[in-house]
């Protein structure tokens, strides 16, 4: 264990939400920026500058309580943030900013999580209203709900989209994953994941999307593999892995490089770890290995981990200490 | 006279027509000089007082009022016989006149020469005339002030007027809202009351115009000049309201009501009104309330929100029984007692006895509270809830169930204890004495610690009950005492059973004295021999050997007990010094302070003196000689001699002074001549000399560190008695204290030099000594190459020290050289350090204790006239000497009272700010501890400096000293106080700062961390402040 | 997690509170390093108020000493705390306030876990699931009227 620290480098460290908690990180899709929020209501926009990395713009006023999660959309030209106020706000950029563009309300109460599908012409929103909201975007930037699906019975955490298809997945505080198809303009939850035992935090679909990875407060994260339907209607979708023992508290986010297939994730026990299937396994029983551990990454609980679309092995993670961490993962 | 009248004029046309006001103070002074007589003003005004201008009128009017008030004590009879005449009619005037009339109104209700019936009558124009609250605020003051001064020296005129009085006066005050103004009116109406001025029908009109304003709400402005608090208002309307029983009937009803306010201090003001008002009540004042009253206290205590509403409540109810108990005996209607009683009982009684103790607590504080009010309630509760509460601690099997009841059965005798009276012959409780000794005797045998600490309790409150327990209960008392001190490690126990066995010894000595001592003694001198024992049992040994000697401290009260406890005290020390029995440095301390708390307490009487002075005190001192002849006895040791200088300290100053004056006397003939015929051991040897400095350096046993007994028992002596040979004392004192190198040798006979010059009688003789002694000192100190600069600083601080508590007019000379050598590079810390020593109580000799002369706050006198010496030296001192002047300030500052210190340091505070920036953490330790009570309430100019004390109280939170971490802390608590709108800004900063001493190494600064942090999380947040 | 309206447990049993941590000699040597331990946590949280009776969380024996778990070295600190009934409403508001209390005293190294006594609420592990879930703690804390209710809990008592 103890050679594998090395593989995990701290590059840089930013206090980027002093006196208040980081809850997401979110790199641009060209990779070169790096959009964080947090408990102090603002979005920031990290961009490199030489050899460090500075702040390039705050996103306020935006919302009037904690901003939870934040994406940006495909085109790279647009940031939807999700907001406890109930809201979602969707920014432009402009110039070397941001603007604020809409605001999509709706929700009950908090919005936990909001993601864009790789078209750029839906988004997802969920909430602790239970709901999952499907929204629908026009040349015009004009946002249309198009769909609202109740399929968990307590709160949804976290949505993300399909890679290549529109299929969208679902995580909730009631242990369980949906998975979303549109049917004759209506999306309906396909496939039911059970098998976590506690609320499930983060969901990631490796590259080809057959593949999806969960966190849990279980301890737990669970590789599901997808296989052709039975019956034809419904979604088939197998626990083909399940990899406990690692983590000492709640895995609070995965996170599969899109470039290399390295799975990191975040835990609340102040660790960043990277996991690597074993090679020439069987596809329908991976083994995933440990790679490399940052044990102390944080002070606090480690609340998100991302790795860098363009560059491989770059990773970025946030925690309660209101920080950012960025690392350079090197393999053997 | 020409000249004179034609001066006259002009004052008159200056002030009137020229605006001049100081021409008024010219005017009087003619008017006091005789130039001029009022009347001949009052003709000189005439035409501007018939102008048809009102403001010319005013201003004429205004003249002659301000003359007035300066020159009211002249005037004759028949001059204000005209001047209320003409000040009556005016009244009638336009309104811009009233201001002026009203003052001169005021002027003339001063003078002592008022023509009967000109009282009545000008109260009668006044309340006629003029609508009192449609006038400014100082008119009505004005009004006010004169209805105060009539009330004091006319009183019975003023009563002729009967119940327009009070009418005219309600009418006056309807609707006041300045509080300087009310307090003014309050005291008028406390008048009207206190002094039986007939009411007539306006008892209720005047309740309702004064009660409207209870309770007091009101939060002076901050800075606010007038320093009218809250308390001031509350104290003046309580008294009131509460000052006649005909307010009884309304009163009563509106505290009922405010009793259920969500207001807390609303709530408290209700009930100490209450306690406050029932005592002048008599019960059938309070009849028809009762239950009313009895519901609203109950849910105080049952629902408390505070300790202090739970305790104020409690002692309402307190006052309200034992109001009701006295009103039984002079009356032969219901007995209101025994039903309020009963009330009392139904609702509290049940809960003693139900399965899981539901609300015991609040049932038994309220039955005690009762019962504490009078002999007849405690009758009536003791007979109701004893029986119960004995059999329910009897049937119960639980420990904490039976703690809980002995702990209440506890509570009940003691709260007995308070009420009974002295010829009652037989004790309220001798019907329960037998079942009440059963149960304490059982649970003081139990092995759970919380029942043998209750029990010992219980044994004590029983023991203070009269005639209550039997020689054979007090025998068997003290058996279980004794067995518990020998057995018994916990602390918390030991502690209870020797706080027990000191009461129970203070009134049935024999018991201690046939059993607890020769057992007591026979344990502290028993050795396990054993030469390689175990630590744990050397420990457990220790522990026994303290435990015995605090018990037998505490038992020795009486003259008798002492007789036998102190030779086993003196045998210990007498024993470790010829090495037996095993005896550390530290149980020989112990044993000293064992005689001192002895000869602290003991009744001063013929016998305990003998005690001291001819047995005690000779033998510690032929113990002390041997021992530092020797030098290897325990018995030598600086910390044992220390420990004694207290024991002949107290003999000397509260044991009989004809004994105390004999041990002075055989003192100074063993110290001066080597005089050692009246030491019990006659192996000492002749001529010894003890106040010579040796000439090697010998710490160990230097013979002349025995100084110091000599100074615990001369400088301790009344005033009365005169010190044998005190002109050759101090010449000696002087030379050892000059000369020597040990520093106990020197530092004693500096402070026994200064304790003798602090009682010398002021004279020439004094003054020649002081002289000699200060050109010495300066002759010495400023020699650098000096090698005793220390030794003479040392006697310079002292004898300062001593001159500065009797206010002596030589004590400059002396601390002049101290705040000069805040420069010295050698001696300029020790300087400043010595403040702290100048400004606070020292303990052996030159208190009070010791009847030293110290006059009342020669601290604020020092203080008055030193601090700009210091902020001058501060501003001239080169960098690297400032810190001495900081240091040396907040030493005298922190010493200052809190209430001087307030007022004080507003003019220092830069000084003071600066000297957190100080690296000495002493410095920094001193001056946060006087800057806290001043954040308390923070003058403005400690505001405006808010960012600096921030920034450096959150430095001093990192300090590697804990003491100045913690005190740190708790200056940053007491900032969150401050007006919200000033600290917010500074909360996330201060937050974050605050996070790192909650992991602090210390459990002490991790718990103010965590006050701190607390009370700045609810600074600006919702349901916070 | 509603707003107190009326009491649900008016006579809960009530008892008495422990006397305050003797100083001992070891508190005041700078040199010597005084752990945090159990009695020490426990101090921190047995004076918060009740929601609804004007009584602290020891006086009614919702928390106890013996309930408290620290670890210093490992950094961790688990509290279990007893509502005075199985139904009773408050547990995730108590059990909030607990946390809060501990969030905001203990240093930040800390991993707090607050738990109901197991076997005495009908709705225990709903909220240990609750309680356990810092998401919704930090939404429920930037409530005001939940935030006012947790601050008043945490308010020193008395005038």
């Amino acid at each position: 264990m103890s050679d594998m620290k090395e593989n995990l480098i701290l590059e840089h460290r930013l206090s980027a939400h002093p006196d208040s908690r980081c809850w997401f990180v979110a790199w641009s899709p060209s990779g070169s920026l790096l959009a964080s929020c947090g408990g102090d209501k603002s979005v920031r926009i990290w961009g490199r500058e030489g050899d460090s990395w500075v702040c390039k713009s705050i996103l306020e006023d935006g919302h009037q309580r904690t901003v939870r999660k934040v994406a940006w959309s495909p085109c790279g030209n647009y940031l939807a943030s999700a907001s406890f106020d109930a809201t979602t706000c969707i920014w432009k950029k402009k110039n070397d900013g941001f603007e604020s563009l809409t605001v999509l309300e709706g929700h009950e109460n908090e919005v936990k999580c909001v993601a864009w599908a790789p078209s750029g012409n839906l988004l997802a929103t969920c909430s602790r209203d239970k709901s999952v909201w499907v929204w629908e975007v026009d040349e015009d930037d004009e946002y249309e709900c198009v769909t609202v699906v109740n399929s968990h019975t307590q709160d949804v955490k976290h949505v993300v989209w399909h890679p290549n298809q529109e299929l969208l997945a679902s995580a909730s505080y009631d242990n369980n994953i949906c998975i979303y198809k549109e049917e004759d303009d209506d999306w309906e939850c396909r496939a039911t994941l059970q098998g976590h035992t506690s609320t499930v935090w983060g969901l990631c679909f490796d590259t080809s999307g057959e593949r999806l990875a969960s966190c849990s407060d279980d301890r737990t994260v669970k590789i599901w593999k997808e296989y052709p339907s039975e019956s034809g209607q419904d979604l088939s979708w197998k626990c083909v892995c399940t990899l406990s023992g690692y983590h000492r508290r709640t895995v609070y986010d995965v996170s599969w490089c899109q470039l290399t297939a390295a799975l990191a994730t975040a835990c609340g026990d102040d660790a960043v770890r990277v996991f690597k299937e074993d090679e020439g396994g069987d596809p329908n029983q991976p083994v995933f290995s440990l790679v490399a551990q940052a044990t102390r990454a944080h002070n606090q609980d480690v609340n998100c981990v991302a790795w860098n679309p363009k560059e491989a092995g770059l990773l970025a993670s946030c925690s309660d200490d209101g920080d950012i961490a960025i690392w350079r993962f090197k393999e053997d | 006279m020409a000249a004179d009248s034609a001066l006259l004029l002009s004052l008159v046309e200056e002030f009137v027509s020229g605006q001049q006001d100081s021409k008024a103070k010219d005017t009087a002074k003619g008017v006091k000089d005789g130039q001029f007589t009022v009347l001949q003003l009052v003709e000189a005004l005439g035409p501007c007082l018939t102008n048809s201008q009102a403001h010319t009128r005013a201003r004429g009017v205004q003249l002659l009022s301000e003359v007035l008030l300066e020159c009211y004590e002249e005037l004759t009879e028949r001059e204000v016989e005209v001047l209320i005449a003409f000040y009556e009619n005016r009244l009638k005037d336009h309104y811009v006149i009233i201001p002026a009339v009203l003052q001169g109104l005021k002027a003339l209700t001063k003078c002592t020469v008022l023509p009967p019936g000109s009282a009545v009558s000008m109260l009668r124009s006044l309340f006629q005339d003029v609508h009192v609250q449609s006038l400014m605020l100082a008119e009505r003051a004005c009004v006010y002030n004169m209805l105060i001064n009539l009330m004091e020296s006319r009183e019975v005129e003023l009563k002729g007027l009967g119940a327009d009085f009070v009418f005219g006066f309600v009418q006056s005050m309807d609707g006041e809202r300045d509080p300087r103004n009310l307090l003014l009116a309050f005291q008028i109406a406390k008048n009207l009351i206190r002094r039986g001025y007939n009411q007539g029908k306006f008892t209720e009109e005047l309740f309702e115009v004064t009660s409207c304003y209870f309770p007091i709400d009101f939060s002076p402005p901050p800075n606010d000049p007038h320093g009218i608090t809250k308390e001031e208002l509350i104290q003046t309307l309580r008294d009131v309201l509460t000052g006649t029983p005909k307010f009884a009937e309304y009163l009563l009803p509106l505290l009922i009501e405010k009793l259920d306010s969500d207001v807390q201090s609303s709530k408290l003001d209700s009930l100490q009104t209450l306690a406050s008002c029932v005592s002048e009540y008599e019960h059938k004042d309070l009849a028809e309330f009762l239950e009313g009253l009895w519901t609203s206290l109950r849910r105080e205590v049952f629902q408390t929100s505070s300790e202090k509403i739970e305790s104020a409540a409690l002692a309402a109810l307190t006052a309200l029984t034992s109001c009701l108990s006295r009103s039984v005996l002079n009356s032969d209607s219901e007995d209101s007692l025994s039903a309020f009683m009963d009330l009392v009982l139904k609702d509290c009684k049940h809960h003693l006895c139900e399965p899981d103790l539901k609300l015991v607590w609040p049932s038994a504080k309220l039955l005690q509270a009762a019962c504490s009010a009078s002999n007849r309630a405690s009758h009536m509760v003791t007979a109701a809830v004893m029986p119960a509460l004995i059999e329910q601690y009897n049937s119960r099997t639980q420990c904490a169930h039976r703690r809980t009841l002995l702990e209440v059965v506890q509570r009940f005798v003691q709260s007995v204890k308070t009420c009974q009276s002295s010829d009652s012959d037989v004790n309220m409780f001798s019907d329960f004495r037998e079942a009440l000794c059963t149960i304490a005797f059982s649970a003081i045998s139990e092995s759970n610690s919380n029942l043998q600490i209750t029990a010992a309790s219980v044994l004590t409150s029983l023991a203070q009950q009269k005639g209550l327990l039997s020689e054979a209960d007090i025998q068997r008392a003290v058996d279980h005492l004794c067995r518990l001190l020998l057995i018994e490690d916990d602390d918390r126990v030991s502690l209870a059973v020797v706080e027990c066995a000191g009461t129970l010894a203070e009134l049935h000595p024999d018991a201690f004295i046939t059993t607890l001592i020769p057992k007591l003694k026979e344990h502290m001198f028993s050795e396990p021999m054993d030469q390689d024992r175990e630590a744990s049992e050397q420990n457990t040994h220790h522990a026994l050997r303290q435990r015995c000697l605090s018990a037998l401290a505490a038992v020795s009260t009486q003259p008798c007990v002492v007789k036998e406890s102190t030779p086993v005290i003196l045998q210990v020390l007498s024993s470790a010094h010829k090495g037996h029995g095993g005896f550390t440095v530290e149980e020989v301390v112990q044993a000293c302070c064992c005689l001192q708390r002895i000869s602290e307490k003991v009744k001063d009487t013929e016998e305990t003196g003998r005690c001291f002075h001819d047995d005690i005190i000779p033998r510690l001192v032929a113990l002390t000689l041997q021992a530092t002849l020797q030098g290897e006895s325990p018995l030598a040791q600086e910390e044992v001699l220390c420990a004694l200088v207290p024991v002949i300290s107290t003999s000397c100053s509260r044991l009989q002074p004809q004994l105390a004056a004999q041990t002075a006397d055989r003192l100074v003939s063993l110290f001066l001549d080597g005089d050692v015929s009246f030491l019990p051991d006659n192996s000492l040897p002749a001529n010894i000399c003890l106040l010579k400095p040796q000439k090697q350096h010998d710490d160990s046993c230097s013979q002349s560190q025995l100084v110091c007994l000599l100074m615990a028992c001369v400088c301790s002596l009344p005033k009365t008695l005169e010190v044998p040979q005190c002109d050759r004392l101090l010449l000696e004192l002087e030379g050892l204290s000059c000369t020597s190198l040990h520093p106990l040798s020197y530092t004693s006979a500096a402070k026994c030099f200064a304790g003798l010059v602090n009682k010398r009688a002021q004279g020439d003789s004094l003054s020649l000594l002081i002289e000699r002694t200060i050109q010495r000192v300066c002759s010495e100190l400023d020699c650098s190459s000096s090698s005793v600069r220390t030794q003479t600083f040392t006697l310079l601080i002292w004898v300062s020290k001593a001159l500065l508590l009797r206010y002596h007019p030589l004590t400059s000379a002396f601390t002049d050289k101290i705040f000069s050598l805040l420069d010295d590079a050698e001696l300029g810390p020790m300087a400043a350090d010595s403040f702290s020593l100048l400004m606070s109580d020292s303990a052996d000799v030159l208190s009070r204790g010791c009847h030293a002369d110290v006059r009342i706050m020669y601290r604020q006198r020092f203080f008055s006239e030193n601090s700009h010496k210091l902020v001058q030296g501060f501003n001239a001192a080169p960098q690297e000497k400032k810190p001495n002047y900081l240091k040396a300030l907040s030493n005298i500052v922190s010493k200052l009272p809190q209430q001087v210190q307030v007022t004080e340091l507003p003019a220092l505070l830069s000084l003071l700010l600066e000297a957190l920036t100080c690296p000495d953490g002493g410095v920094q330790l001193s001056t946060l501890s006087c800057l806290q009570p001043v954040l308390i309430n923070p003058p403005q100019t400690l505001i405006q400096q808010l960012e600096a004390l921030v920034s450096r109280l959150l430095v001093l939170i990192s300090s590697a000293q804990m003491n100045v971490r913690v005190a740190s802390l708790r200056c940053i608590h007491t900032l969150s106080y401050f007006p919200v709108h000033e600290v917010l800004p500074f909360r996330a900063r201060v937050l974050r700062a605050l996070a790192k001493p909650l992991d602090d190494k210390k459990r002490l600064v991790r718990s103010e961390a965590v006050i701190a942090r607390g009370e700045w999380f609810l600074l600006g947040s919702p349901g916070g402040r | 997690m509603s707003s107190v309206s009326q009491l649900e447990n008016a006579n809960p049993v009530i008892f008495q509170r422990s006397v305050e941590r003797l100083l001992t000699a070891s508190d005041e040597d700078e040199e010597i390093h005084d752990p945090i331990d159990n009695r020490e946590i426990f101090d921190l949280i047995r004076s918060i108020n009740d929601p609804e009776h004007p009584l602290s969380l020891e006086e009614l024996n919702v928390v106890e000493q013996v309930r408290v778990q620290v670890d210093d070295v490992g950094s961790t600190v688990g509290v279990e705390f007893t509502p005075t009934i199985p139904h009773c409403s408050m547990a995730t508001l108590i059990g909030l306030s607990i946390k809060v209390k501990l969030l905001r005293s203990l240093p930040q190294r800390f991993k707090i876990d607050v738990h109901i006594t197991p076997g005495t609420h009908a709705s225990e592990e709903a909220v240990n699931k609750q309680l356990a879930d810092k998401e919704r703690v930090a939404a429920a804390l930037e409530n005001s009227s939940l935030l006012e209710v947790v601050n008043q809990c945490l308010s020193p008592r008395g005038l």
